[in-house]
């Protein structure tokens, strides 16, 4: 019959054209989602086949798998060697170009990083596993223009908001960031500057500060619970109880962890974590992501194949424990992450709803070489200091510098690149003296150095104006003040 | 098709076979598994080739898995014996050897005999959609158990 005009099925192979000889079938090929009749002739081969296929499902012909009765149709078979006949029905699968299978879960890992701390100036993203965060991992750097969670800190944000906006002001933050997040010591020395702490004491501040940031302010939109969440001051100082303390927050996420597993295991618990996750956590991490350009779960997600790692976000539920941790998470993440969850890395939780990176803020401010661009420019351009000095949370920086004096003057002193360049110091040193002497919204210095002038003329220093101007340089500092008053008497 | 579905008819063994054969090659089914007699000669239709898509959104993404399933003289009364041919990571299937562990897929362990070979590669599959197998490591693509 028409067999043997087809001759052997191998020969047949590479002609192009369908032969034509012999009857033509109708085979219907079906896809999991759609279903195709095509006619051939019942002597063609697969790989004619798979020609006529790959134009009407428009695939590549190496995309194409067939299979029939359990077998896989190889191109150099024939139709009929697989007893392919009118009416059958042949499956088929068009591979896709990336390996989805490896690829899908490292990149939910991947979208699961969040350069945390959704809620302040934190390069938190773990700094110590670079390495992890594999394949998506994310853009280390993003465009100058991207608005910053940094930007909150020191006021930054309203600066730019004043229309201090320049791209160099950007990339000062930008570079803050990437330096924040490449120096894992920076980071804990950041903890433990009093500079900070005072900041995070401040639950107002850091509320003021969060809002600023306008991914933040959709992601309030989009989730009112956050705002909520915002608005609550106790949850804002336990948020920012934890940041000061990272022992602290170790419990807290360890705690959560336990939760967390306890809740996958109620049935239909794990789709309502999972939910969650998908409800809060993704777009609140997406948020912080643009900025911080990685998740850092992706990191600490990295050893459990692409598990996406528990995020903490607020409970939604009424549950007891108002840090109810109804932690969203695929598949066992949870033990994953109470390890790797220290470095530097905010994991937002929900005590720590923010991911306030206690690590992360403030100290790398003003050593970081963006800072003294930035500093220049403002002492070249009084208008800009004055702007600054205007913002909400200048002003609470610069009582908190007030009331440290020490400190305040050891920031710039201590920071590696300021003592490099005298110049830059003493600019620095200026700064702080404006900033003392420019608060004078709240409360005129004289007033604010009350007792120390009071001090001061006790003392037998009967020059207050003298005084005042040693005061103000130091701060308040009654000694340093004594110093500077004897040093500028003529012997 | 007879009337094979009403219970406590027992329909011969080879008629269900054919029957079997028939759907297989007719695509019955969603698309997502495929089986067919191993070897056309085979008059007994004891050998049976399966083919298993694996599921979107798991580790089995993409990937096709071929199977070796054997119908016993017993059959439909007792369960066929499924093999995979392909090496998978899968609970309830055998690293060595491929062989599936009739205790593991409820519809081996429980089987009724109006179960088809259809119904136990689909059981397969949406084991593949389980929880706690969708993420395993899988050995690269391609490989095929030792016999």
């Amino acid at each position: 019959m028409a067999d043997n005009g087809g001759a052997d099925p191998v020969n047949n192979n590479n002609n192009t054209t369908v032969a034509l000889e012999g009857t033509i079938i109708k085979v219907t090929v079906k896809t999991p989602k759609d279903k195709e009749e095509i006619a051939i002739s019942e002597d063609a081969s697969v790989t004619q086949f798979k020609e006529e296929i790959s134009r009407r499902f428009k695939a590549k012909q190496d995309q194409l798998v067939l299979i029939f009765a359990g077998k896989i149709l190889k191109d150099g078979d024939s139709l009929n060697q697989h007893g392919i006949k009118d009416g059958l029905t042949v499956h088929l699968v068009i591979k896709t170009a990336h390996k989805a299978g490896d690829g899908a879960s490292s990149s939910s890992s991947g979208t699961t990083q969040v350069g945390s701390s959704s809620g302040n100036s934190s390069g938190p993203s773990s700094a110590a596993h670079p390495s992890t965060v594999g394949s998506t991992g994310g853009p280390a750097s993003a465009p100058p223009q991207t608005p910053n969670l940094l930007t909150g800190f020191g006021g930054l944000s309203s600066l730019s908001s004043m229309g201090m906006g320049s791209a160099n002001f950007m990339e000062l933050q930008q570079q803050m960031q990437s330096q924040l997040m490449s120096n894992p010591e920076m980071l804990s020395q950041i903890m433990e500057n009093p500079l900070v702490q005072n900041m995070m004491s401040n639950p107002d501040l850091m509320r003021q500060m969060i809002v600023a940031n306008p991914q933040m302010q959709q992601l309030m939109e989009r989730n009112p619970e956050i705002s909520h969440m915002l608005n609550n001051p106790e949850l804002m100082r336990q948020t920012m109880e934890l940041a000061r303390n990272p022992a602290m927050m170790q419990e807290m996420m360890r705690n959560q962890d336990r939760a967390l597993s306890n809740l996958e295991s109620i049935p239909g618990g794990y789709n309502a974590l999972r939910r969650m996750y998908t409800d809060i956590q993704e777009p609140m991490f997406s948020a912080a992501r643009d900025q911080f350009g990685n998740n850092p779960f992706s990191a600490l997600g990295g050893n459990s194949d692409g598990g996406v790692q528990p995020s903490r976000t607020e409970n939604r539920e009424p549950l007891p424990n108002p840090w109810g941790s109804t932690n969203p998470s695929e598949g066992g993440g949870g033990t994953g992450t109470t390890g790797s969850s220290t470095t530097g890395s905010t994991t937002p939780s929900v005590s720590n709803p923010l991911g306030v990176n206690s690590a992360s803020l403030g100290n790398g401010m003003f050593s970081s070489p963006g800072m003294q661009s930035l500093m220049q420019q403002i002492s070249e351009n009084p208008q800009l200091m004055q702007n600054m000095l205007s913002a909400p949370y200048m002003r609470s920086i610069m009582q908190s510098l007030a009331q440290n004096p020490d400190m305040a003057s050891q920031n710039p002193a201590s920071s590696p690149s300021a003592g490099e360049n005298p110049a830059q110091q003493l600019m620095m040193q200026q700064m702080l003296q404006m900033f003392a002497g420019g608060n004078s919204s709240s409360q005129t210095p004289e007033v604010q150095f009350q007792q120390q002038l009071e001090q001061l003329g006790a003392m037998g220093f009967i020059n207050r104006e003298a005084n005042l101007q040693a005061l103000i340089a130091t701060g308040g500092d009654v000694n340093a003040a004594i110093e500077r008053l004897l040093g500028s008497q003529p012997s | 098709i007879p009337a094979c579905r009403t219970p406590g008819v027992k329909v011969p063994r080879n008629f269900r076979l054919l029957e079997e054969l028939e759907e297989g090659q007719k695509g019955v089914g969603d698309g997502t598994v495929s089986w067919g007699l191993e070897d056309d000669e085979d008059i007994m239709l004891t050998r049976w080739t399966g083919m298993i898509i694996g599921p979107p959104r798991t580790i089995y993404e993409n990937r096709m898995y071929s199977l070796k399933v054997e119908c016993g003289p017993r059959y439909p009364e007792s369960p066929p014996f499924v093999r995979f041919v392909t090496k998978i990571n899968l609970n309830g299937v055998h690293n060595s050897n491929g062989v599936v562990d009739t205790r593991a897929v409820a519809a081996l362990a429980k089987w009724q005999n109006s179960y088809s070979i259809r119904v136990v590669l689909q059981e397969l599959r949406r084991l593949m959609m389980c929880k706690e197998n969708m993420k395993l490591p899988q050995p690269p693509e391609g490989q095929l158990f030792s016999n």
